[in-house]
C-alpha cells in the first residue's frame, strides 16, 4: 500500500485559520483512495528529520508566535532548504508563507526568515481581509479562500500561485497572490484552503508520490460533489458584478 | 445636564420612535449615533449619572449572559438598573441605552449600570464611562476576520482597561490571557476561577491559544485543561503560575442535566445545563461582592434565572421537542457539540452557517471545532443550511459523517419534526438567530401541521 508522511510544523505555535483542514484533506483523500497517510505533528523545538517526509505544511500563526518559531527555524533552515531543493512538497499558508522568505519586518522588529524563496514581506496597519479567488493556469477550477494579513509579500522573480480575480493578494495592488517555486505552494489563503480546492490537494499530493514512487503515478479522480459545491459558492458569488458593488458600498460604510 | 446635551437626548429620543413608527428594526444604535453627533460628550455627561455603580462585560463568550445575571441580581436587591440590549455592544448601542433610558427631562434614574461591551468598541467606550468595575469573561478567537487575531484583541482590551486605571478588573484567572492582561495593565484586579475539572472530553477542543508563558516565551505545563487554553496552568521555566482564585465554585454535581455547585459556603441549584454556566455565574457573583452590592437574593434570583435568553431556547413542535442554540466561535460551537453529546436518544440535527459580516465573513473556525463526536451522536439525519452550508457539509465529509444540505430550513425543520426522531437540535450563528427562533415560535404556535 503506498504511504505518505506528513510533516505538520509546530502546530503548538502555528494552528490559526483552520490549518487543520488542510492536514484532514491530504489524509481523507489518500484514504479515500485506498492509500495510507501518516501525520507527524512537530511540536516546536522537536528535532526533524525531511527524509522520512513527503510533505511538510507550514501553517498561520499571530505576529508574536511567528516570532517565537523564528528561533526554532535557526536549527532546521538548512535541512529544509535541501528538502525544497531535492523537489520535496510544501504547502505554507499565510504565516508560514512568510516564514519561507528573507525576513518580516513589522512595525516593531525583523523576523528572519528561512531564505527558501526570494521573497520578503514588511508589515503595515491596514490588514488584508476578505474572501479571495484566483485564476491559476496549473487548474480549470478558480482557487477560492479567504485572506487575512497584515503583511505585504514581495515576491521580485518568483512565479505566482495564482492571479486575483478578486480580492487583494500579495502586496494588495500586484494582482497576483502567492508564490509557487519547484513543489512549493505557498500562499495566503487559508479557508482552509484545500478542502474547497481539492485540485490543488491532489496536485501536490501526486507531485509527493511521483518523488516517492516514480514519475507514472496517477491519482484516480474522486466525486468531490461538494468541493465543487462549496468552491462553485464563492467563485460565482463574486463572478456576480452586482453582489461584488453591494459589498463593496457596504465595506465602505 | 448642559442644553447640549439636553437637546442631543431628545432628537435621540425622535430618532428612536420614527424608527419604531416606520417599523424598521429595534432602533437600538442610530439614536446613539444621533445623539453623539450633537454632544460628542453624551456618553460621560449620562453615565456619570449612575448614582451607585457602573459595571462593563467584555470578552469572548459568556457577555450576554453574565450581564443579565448581573442586572437581574441588581433588581432583586431593589436597585434600579440601566442595561443595554443584545447585540447593541459597540459605542452607539451603548449610548442608545443610556440616552433612552432617560426620563422626559433628559434626567436617568439610575443606580447601577451594567453594559456589555464589545472588545473592539472597548477602546473608546471604557474611557467615556469610566466603570468602576469590569468584567472579563475569557479571551479566545472570535471573528478573525473583524479581529484579526487574537493578539490585537488582547491588545485593544489592554488599551482600554489601562485607560481607565482607577476601574477594578474582576477576571477569570483559569484563562491565562485574562490574567496576563491584569497583571500587565497594573488595574487592580479580582480572581474567580473553578479549580476541579467539570468540562468533559468533548468540550474540550484540541485548538487553544496561547498555552506559552507571556513572561518567557517557554511552553506551559497544564495539570487539566477545562477547555480551550483554559485550566491550571503553570510555567516550569519562571515559574508563572496560575494563583488560587478569590472566588470559586466548587463541589459541581451534574444530576438530571442540571448542574449545582457551592459557592461561598451556600449550595445552589440554579437551571444550569452547560458548564460554562457555571462560569458566567460565578464571575457576576464575583462582581456583585467587589462592587459591594448587596446579594441577599442571589440564591432564589439565581435558581430562577433563565440561562436561555433566546440562545438556548426549547420549543415543543407537534409533540416534538426542538432546541435551538446558537454558536458562534469555535470554543462555543465545541461546547454545543458537547452538549448534543451528552443526549442519549436518538435525535436530528440542523446546522445553520451564515456569513454575513455580524457572523464572521470567514468560516475557516468550523475546522477548529472538533465535529468528527458527531459520528458517535446517535444522529438520525444531519442537514446543513445557510449561506456556507457546503462549508459546512465538507466540513462533516472529511470527518466521514454523513449529511444533506438545505435552501429550505422551514421545511427541513417540518419533515424532522413530523418524520424525525421527534428531538430536533438546531444550531445557528448569529444571523440566523433571530429569523429562527422567529420561525420556531410560529411554527409551536402552529402545532407545525400547516405547510
Amino acid at each position: 500500500m503506498k504511504k505518505l508522511t506528513i510533516g505538520h510544523l509546530y502546530p503548538d505555535l502555528l494552528n490559526l485559520y483552520g490549518d487543520r483542514g488542510n492536514i484532514q484533506c491530504f489524509r481523507k483523500r489518500l484514504e479515500w483512495r485506498g492509500m495510507e497517510a501518516e501525520v507527524i505533528p512537530f511540536l516546536s523545538g522537536e528535532k526533524i528529520d525531511f527524509s522520512k517526509l513527503d510533505i511538510v505544511l507550514l501553517g498561520g500563526g499571530s505576529d508574536r508566535e511567528q516570532e517565537l518559531v523564528c528561533g526554532f527555524l535557526k536549527d532546521i533552515k538548512d535541512d529544509f532548504k535541501a528538502y525544497v531543493e531535492d523537489g520535496g512538497v510544501v504547502l505554507a499558508v499565510c504565516g508560514g508563507y512568510q516564514l519561507l522568505g528573507k525576513y518580516y519586518k513589522t512595525n516593531k522588529k525583523t523576523i528572519e526568515g528561512l531564505s527558501i524563496l526570494d521573497i520578503t514581506t514588511e508589515w503595515q496597519p491596514e490588514r488584508l481581509i476578505r474572501n479571495i479567488v484566483l485564476n491559476s493556469p496549473l487548474f480549470e477550477q478558480p482557487v477560492v479562500g479567504f485572506e487575512n494579513h497584515g503583511g505585504r509579500t514581495y515576491i521580485g522573480d518568483h512565479t505566482p500561485f495564482g492571479k486575483v480575480f478578486y480580492g487583494l493578494g500579495n502586496t494588495g495592488k500586484s494582482g497576483y497572490e502567492g508564490v509557487i517555486y519547484k513543489n512549493v505552494i505557498a500562499t495566503y489563503l487559508h479557508g482552509p484552503l484545500l478542502p474547497k480546492n481539492p485540485q490543488v490537494c491532489d496536485y501536490l499530493l501526486e507531485k509527493a508520490l511521483q518523488r516517492k514512487y516514480g514519475e507514472e503515478v496517477k491519482l484516480e479522480p474522486l466525486k468531490d460533489e461538494t468541493e465543487k459545491k462549496a468552491n462553485s459558492y464563492i467563485a460565482d458569488r463574486y463572478s456576480d458584478k452586482k453582489y461584488v458593488l453591494r459589498e463593496t458600498v457596504k465595506r465602505h460604510t | 445636564m448642559r442644553l447640549r446635551s439636553k437637546f442631543a437626548v431628545k432628537c435621540a429620543k425622535a430618532t428612536s420612535s420614527l424608527i419604531k413608527k416606520l417599523n424598521r428594526g429595534s432602533g437600538v444604535t442610530l439614536p446613539g449615533y444621533v445623539a453623539r453627533l450633537i454632544d460628542p460628550n453624551i456618553l460621560k455627561e449620562l453615565s456619570g449619572q449612575v448614582r451607585k455603580k457602573t459595571i462593563v462585560t467584555m470578552g469572548t463568550n459568556g457577555k450576554t449572559t453574565t450581564n443579565a445575571i448581573l442586572c437581574k441580581a441588581l433588581e432583586h436587591e431593589g436597585q434600579k438598573v440601566i442595561i443595554n440590549r443584545t447585540g447593541a455592544n459597540m459605542l452607539n448601542g451603548i449610548i442608545s441605552a443610556f440616552v433612552l433610558a432617560t426620563d422626559k427631562h433628559g434626567n436617568l434614574d439610575a443606580d447601577y449600570a451594567c453594559i456589555e461591551v464589545d472588545e473592539i468598541a472597548s477602546v473608546g467606550v471604557l474611557p467615556k464611562i469610566e466603570p468602576d468595575c469590569a468584567l472579563l469573561t475569557n479571551i479566545s478567537r472570535d471573528q478573525l476576520d473583524r479581529f484579526g487575531e487574537v493578539d490585537i484583541t488582547y491588545n485593544k482590551l489592554m488599551t482600554a482597561v489601562t485607560s481607565v486605571p482607577k476601574t477594578t478588573l474582576i477576571i477569570n484567572c483559569d484563562d491565562i490571557l485574562s490574567y496576563s492582561l491584569a497583571q500587565e495593565s497594573k488595574n487592580a484586579f479580582v480572581t474567580y476561577g473553578i479549580s476541579e475539572q467539570i468540562f468533559d472530553d468533548v468540550s474540550r477542543s484540541e485548538i487553544r491559544e496561547s498555552i506559552f508563558c507571556r513572561k518567557c516565551g517557554k511552553k506551559l505545563e497544564y495539570q487539566f485543561f477545562h477547555y480551550g487554553q483554559l485550566g491550571l496552568y503553570h510555567c516550569p521555566n519562571c515559574g508563572w503560575n496560575r494563583p488560587n482564585p478569590e472566588y470559586t465554585a466548587e463541589h459541581v454535581v451534574r444530576e438530571d442535566e442540571l448542574y449545582s455547585f457551592d459557592m461561598d459556603g451556600i449550595h445552589f441549584d440554579p437551571q444550569i445545563r452547560t458548564p460554562y454556566n457555571i462560569y458566567n455565574t460565578l464571575s457576576a457573583y464575583a462582581a456583585l461582592k467587589t462592587m459591594g452590592a448587596g446579594y441577599e437574593h442571589f440564591k432564589e434570583m439565581i435558581e430562577a434565572f433563565d440561562y436561555g435568553n433566546n440562545r438556548e431556547s426549547i420549543f415543543n413542535i407537534n409533540g416534538a421537542r426542538v432546541q435551538l442554540h446558537l454558536a458562534k466561535n469555535p470554543i462555543g460551537f465545541q461546547q454545543k457539540v458537547s452538549h448534543v453529546l451528552r443526549d442519549p436518544n436518538p435525535k436530528d440535527i440542523i446546522i445553520q452557517i451564515n456569513d454575513t459580516y455580524q457572523d464572521g465573513e470567514d468560516v475557516s473556525w468550523l475546522w477548529d471545532v472538533d465535529f468528527q463526536y458527531l459520528a458517535e451522536s446517535n444522529a438520525r439525519k444531519i442537514i446543513t443550511a445557510g449561506t456556507r452550508k457546503y462549508d459546512m457539509a465538507l466540513r462533516l465529509k472529511y470527518e466521514d459523517v454523513s449529511c444533506e444540505s438545505t435552501d429550505d430550513m422551514r421545511a427541513s425543520v417540518l419533515e424532522c419534526v413530523e418524520q424525525g426522531t421527534k428531538n430536533l437540535y438546531v444550531i445557528v450563528n448569529y444571523s440566523g438567530l433571530y429569523q429562527t427562533n422567529h420561525m420556531l415560535t410560529e411554527l409551536e404556535g402552529k402545532g407545525g401541521t400547516e405547510r
